[in-house]
């Protein structure tokens, strides 16, 4: 396609199938060749998001030196700080899945948080029906197992929608999420409120085989490890089958994959579910590790965080364990924030926006000059 | 290097417009307490609210009470940390705030509390108070909850409603039914009948703690079914407050004195007031006789103990003396035992709840899941 | 009770037919913009705090119009000059305008602002079910009223809104007469921005005369989500704002009612309605938007 007339969403919005493209062809300079310019890039990226992030904090009249170390300190300062952060990023981790699969899929996935809460729910229904009669380890498979079925669900009612009546996925899927929560908010009030909660609105807690071990520090459990398990899964899956083959067909050419003779709806509808089952999955180690119980609020503006570390990582199920772990440890780094510098919380949404605009900004072909 | 740079310009530039521009003139933050996380032997006490400490509301409340406990005590450092969702995520900012030297710990959002005792566990050396749970079965030696009779005050600026409607319609808007709103709808509606009987009170449920937009509709909701006295229980106030004033209606506040918002509408409302009881409680904990304290336990007060927390905000010039010597009396018993939920007490049913002579105790109130009778709402 | 739910549409429905409107300009050309979102917090808040600071809600309009477009330039710059994605940049550009709106916001929280008073029109207000739907309502909304005959006759019947099609249509084309698509993008996604800014001013110094953090609580989202079931058409779009609103007011009125249906349920309705409508309505829209558009959701 000619460079002149091409809009600019043209070359690089149908979500990036290049990475593997990239490392097959023979031409390409060496990893050690590379290197040089990636550490390069990053120092610029980290550097130019702090210096702007801190020229917001003197405009608002606050030092940045502190409030950048208190967050430091709360994200990354200590072993239980970085326990922290590995709890935060479990779920932004299978959120940014969520995205990532039908990413490649050339879909847009903004309905993680309803997915992740389906998934919460799932689990918990799952959990009440053994009622504890299974062993441990069983149980959280089986929660699990529910938990995905669950948020695979409720992806297809995107997926189903834009296959059936071509209605934009992105728009369903985020209002989507409103629903979700506020069936959480029914659920934790209603039919599942605890009755020895004192009046509190949140379901029965959950203390047996329903609960992850600690393993590490007071808090961590193995979740993180469930999620890096399934970004590795999931890798191996879109790089090595024919199916994460289609799924990169599609998401670069569609018209030509129909022509091809691939079943673009149903593949379609198949990556949403994988994306969906992702985000479940996130949901039932929030209610199993963290949790123990659903409550109205759980996960509020994961989803986001996670379709946004998708996009960081390129949708590259491996390079999404380090974007989630980066935006994990900002959102922990609000709370430093907020203790010691008397800002808003909601202040580290800037730099998450930051590193954002660094690296899609940078990161993308710049627009088409006229030649 | 020269796009980046170029890109890094741009959105400096970009970055700064907008910043400007959204914030007029940037008035200074307080420079807050310094990030300095070492325990330095002073004593420390760590805040944590729900929402914005400046909201007109529950947390600007919380937040005063911090700050006169702060210039009462003196010798104390105090750590402030706002917006902290009821989630595990709470847990993470409390042990913040231990790693910042953090020896007592205000939780003071009704959602947090059990965040509190698992952090509680953990820190047997720290000392937790939680603002408006129950304790439970999960006693531990380093916590305790707190709490007015936040029903009082309601009861009373509903007799102030009761009187001063026309239309005998009251309008009540609120987030979720969450017990503590539960007993302030009735206590209010029960106030407002004991000197108008045809009183009764129509509730929105807004399903937020604060979007000003729904809040604004909402008024106009109640403004439609002839109510013209409107009160409340969100986080932030401003707006149906205003828009109950702009329409000629009257308002009941709650939290804070909003009165100089309302100049013309202001009956009464209820505020709080929690800067004395901040203060005993710190100078307990200093003093180490937290263990020993009614405050290690679920402490409450009332009009009856003499320092509940929630008191009533001054009388709009509406407000007769008769009616103000009425409200005095009916204070006078409740500081003599009585209770605004004082059987009989029925429920929107007709079903009798407390039976004559009968009183609930501060549990039964604080897990109250039922309207009284001539409530308009559905629970659920 | 029509008569009511009707006013609270158009009262609460105000601020997302302004960011609708410009949505739709911004889509028109090619671009999809889910900044909106943060463009309408900018705007609610600079509206609030140069309404506070001046004294004069005109200029703090003016200045949430300026917010919400300064907003909406870093987006055009990601996207049109990076070529970065537009989905995507557009959630970045929301997350921006939520974190600069919660940092600078904080002085601003609970002040009394000067409202944008309510205009009743003479005449027309004392009608019977119009009056109160239409004629009893602060300025900016009448200003809704005429945006949308205006906008839409700018878009069919002015060179400006012929150019503005072709650049989401067949950009090809404009760039034959010497035009460029990427120039016309970046007027439509700043014009976008400004609406929403306006949008923004609407609700917090008209409708609720407040500001608090997020409280635009998805509303620009909302409005993106209208765009599309509106087919680009403005008077649609209004119809689907008010639809939207609509919903609220109706859940508030029932609620006010007593009615038996459950609070969850009602509190959902205007998500479901939405959804619901869009669904119905997407299967002839197909060749309705601007292809450039379609390109973003190509599948």
């Amino acid at each position: 396609m000619t460079a002149v007339d091409a809009p600019p969403s043209e070359t690089d919005d149908a979500p990036d199938p290049a990475p593997v493209v990239a490392e097959e062809t023979g031409g390409e300079p060496t990893f050690a060749q590379r290197l040089p310019r990636v550490v390069a890039r990053w120092a610029a990226i980290i550097v130019s998001t702090i210096v702007i992030f801190s020229a917001f904090l003197l405009a608002k009249g606050a030092d940045p030196g502190p409030v950048l170390e208190a967050m430091w300190k709360t994200a990354m300062g200590t072993p239980d700080s970085i326990g922290e952060t590995l709890i935060r990023a479990t779920p932004i981790l299978l959120a940014a899945l969520a995205a990532a699969v039908p990413a490649r899929a050339g879909l847009f996935n903004l309905g993680g948080e309803g997915q992740l809460l389906m998934g919460a729910i799932g689990a918990i229904l799952v959990a009440d029906q053994l009622d504890g009669g299974a062993p441990g380890f069983l149980t959280l498979v089986l929660m699990a197992v529910g938990a995905a079925a669950l948020g695979a669900a409720w992806a297809a009612l995107p997926a189903l929608l834009k296959v059936v009546t071509r209605t934009n996925e992105a728009i369903s899927s985020l209002l989507l999420n409103y629903i979700a929560a506020i069936i959480v908010t029914w659920l934790c009030f209603e039919p599942w409120k605890d009755p020895a909660s004192l009046g509190q609105a949140y379901s029965r807690e959950m203390t047996g085989p329903e609960r992850f071990p600690v393993i590490w520090g007071e808090r961590v459990h193995p979740g993180i490890f469930v999620a890096i398990g399934a970004a590795v899964v999931l890798w191996a899956v879109l790089k090595y089958t024919t199916w994460g083959f289609k799924l990169r067909v599609i998401g670069g050419n569609p018209s030509a994959a129909r022509r091809a003779g691939l079943a673009v709806g149903g593949l379609s509808v198949a990556a949403m579910c994988v994306g969906g089952a992702m985000a479940g999955l996130g949901g039932m180690i929030e209610i199993a590790g963290t949790e123990g119980r659903l409550r109205p609020g759980l996960l509020a503006g994961v989803g986001f965080i996670g379709f946004l570390a998708s996009w960081l990582a390129k949708h590259d199920p491996l390079k999404c364990i380090l974007s989630a772990f980066i935006l994990g440890a900002i959102a922990v780094g609000g709370s430093g924030l907020k203790i010691s510098a008397g800002l808003s919380g909601g202040a580290v949404n800037i730099l998450m926006a930051l590193v954002l605009f660094a690296v899609l900004g940078w990161g993308s072909k710049p627009a088409a000059k006229e030649s | 290097m020269s796009r980046p740079i170029r890109a890094l310009a741009m959105l400096l530039g970009l970055s700064l417009v907008v910043a400007l521009a959204a914030c007029g003139s940037a008035e200074s933050a307080s420079s807050g307490s310094g990030g300095d996380s070492k325990d330095d032997g002073e004593f420390t006490v760590g805040f944590i609210y729900v929402g914005p400490k400046d909201d007109f509301g529950y947390n600007q409340a919380a937040y005063e009470g911090s700050k006169a406990m702060e210039s009462e005590v003196g010798d104390v450092k105090v750590l402030q940390a706002e917006n902290v969702p009821e989630t595990a995520e709470s847990e993470q900012v409390m042990q913040d705030m231990i790693d910042q030297g953090a020896d007592l710990i205000f939780a003071t959002s009704y959602g947090h509390l059990e965040f509190a005792q698992n952090v509680a566990e953990k820190n047997p050396d720290v000392t937790f108070v939680h603002q408006g749970g129950l304790e439970g079965e999960n006693k531990l030696d380093n916590v305790g909850t707190y709490f007015g009779t936040v029903y009082e005050p309601v009861y009373l600026a509903g007799i102030a409603a009761g009187k001063a409607t026309k239309t005998n319609k009251l309008g009540y808007i609120y987030a979720f039914p969450i017990p503590q709103t539960l007993a302030n709808i009735n206590a209010f509606t029960l106030g407002a009948q004991s000197v108008n009987p045809d009183a009764e009170t129509i509730t929105i449920a807004t399903g937020s703690w604060c979007d000003p937009s729904v809040q604004s509709q909402a008024v106009e909701s109640l403004l439609d079914q002839d109510v013209d006295v409107i009160t409340q229980h969100q986080d932030c106030t401003k707006t149906i407050i205003e828009a109950t004033e702009a329409a000629g209606a009257m308002s009941v506040g709650y939290h804070a004195d909003a009165s100089e918002l309302a100049p013309k509408g202001w009956i009464t409302g209820s505020e709080w007031n929690w800067g004395p009881l901040y203060t005993d409680i710190v100078k307990t904990v200093m003093a180490g006789d937290f263990k020993d304290s009614p405050y290690n336990g679920d402490y409450r007060v009332g009009l009856q103990t003499g320092d509940n927390p929630f008191v009533q905000s001054k009388y709009g010039t509406m407000v007769d003396d008769e009616t103000k010597a009425q409200i005095e009396e009916v204070k006078q018993s409740f500081i003599d035992g009585g209770s605004p939920f004082a059987g009989p007490v029925k429920d929107q049913s007709g079903k009798v709840v407390y039976k004559e002579g009968e009183q609930p105790t501060y549990d039964e109130v604080e897990t109250m899941d039922f309207f009284v009778e001539g409530v308009t709402g559905k629970i659920g | 009770m029509i008569e009511q739910v009707l006013t609270g549409a158009v009262a609460g429905g105000t601020c997302i037919v302004f960011a609708g409107l410009g949505e739709i300009v911004a889509e028109r050309s090619g671009v999809i913009n889910l900044g909106t979102e943060g463009s309408m917090l900018c705007g609610a808040l600079a509206a609030y705090a140069v309404g506070i600071q001046t004294g004069n809600p005109w200029i703090g309009v003016a200045a949430g119009m300026l917010a919400g477009l300064a907003l909406s330039a870093v987006f055009a710059a990601m996207v049109l000059l990076r070529n970065a994605n537009q989905i995507a940049m557009g959630l970045v550009v929301s997350f921006l305008g939520i974190g600069i709106t919660a940092l600078f916001g904080q002085d601003y929280v609970g002040k009394g602002v000067v409202p944008l008073e309510t205009w009743d029109i003479p005449g027309l207000s004392k009608l019977p079910f119009l009056g109160p739907v239409l004629f009893q309502h602060d300025p900016l909304t009448y200003l809704s009223f005429l945006a949308v005959p205006a906008l839409t006759w700018v878009i069919w019947r002015t060179r400006a809104g012929l150019v503005l099609r072709a650049a989401g249509e067949g950009p090809e084309v404009l760039e034959i007469y010497g035009t460029s698509a990427t120039r016309v993008r970046w007027v439509a996604v700043l014009f976008g921005g400004a609406m929403a800014g306006i949008g923004g001013a609407q609700l917090s110094t008209a409708s609720t005369l407040n500001w608090s953090e997020q409280m635009t609580v998805g509303r620009g989202y909302v409005a993106v989500a209208l765009v599309i079931f509106a087919g680009w058409v403005p008077y649609k779009l209004m119809l689907g704002a008010y639809l939207f609103s609509g919903a609220i007011a109706l859940n508030l009125y029932l609620q006010a009612q007593g009615s038996d249906i459950s609070q969850y349920i009602l509190q959902s309705l205007p998500y479901v309605l939405v959804l619901v409508v869009l669904a119905l309505l997407s299967r002839r829209r197909i060749h309705g938007g601007p292809a450039a558009l379609e390109k973003v959701f190509e599948s």
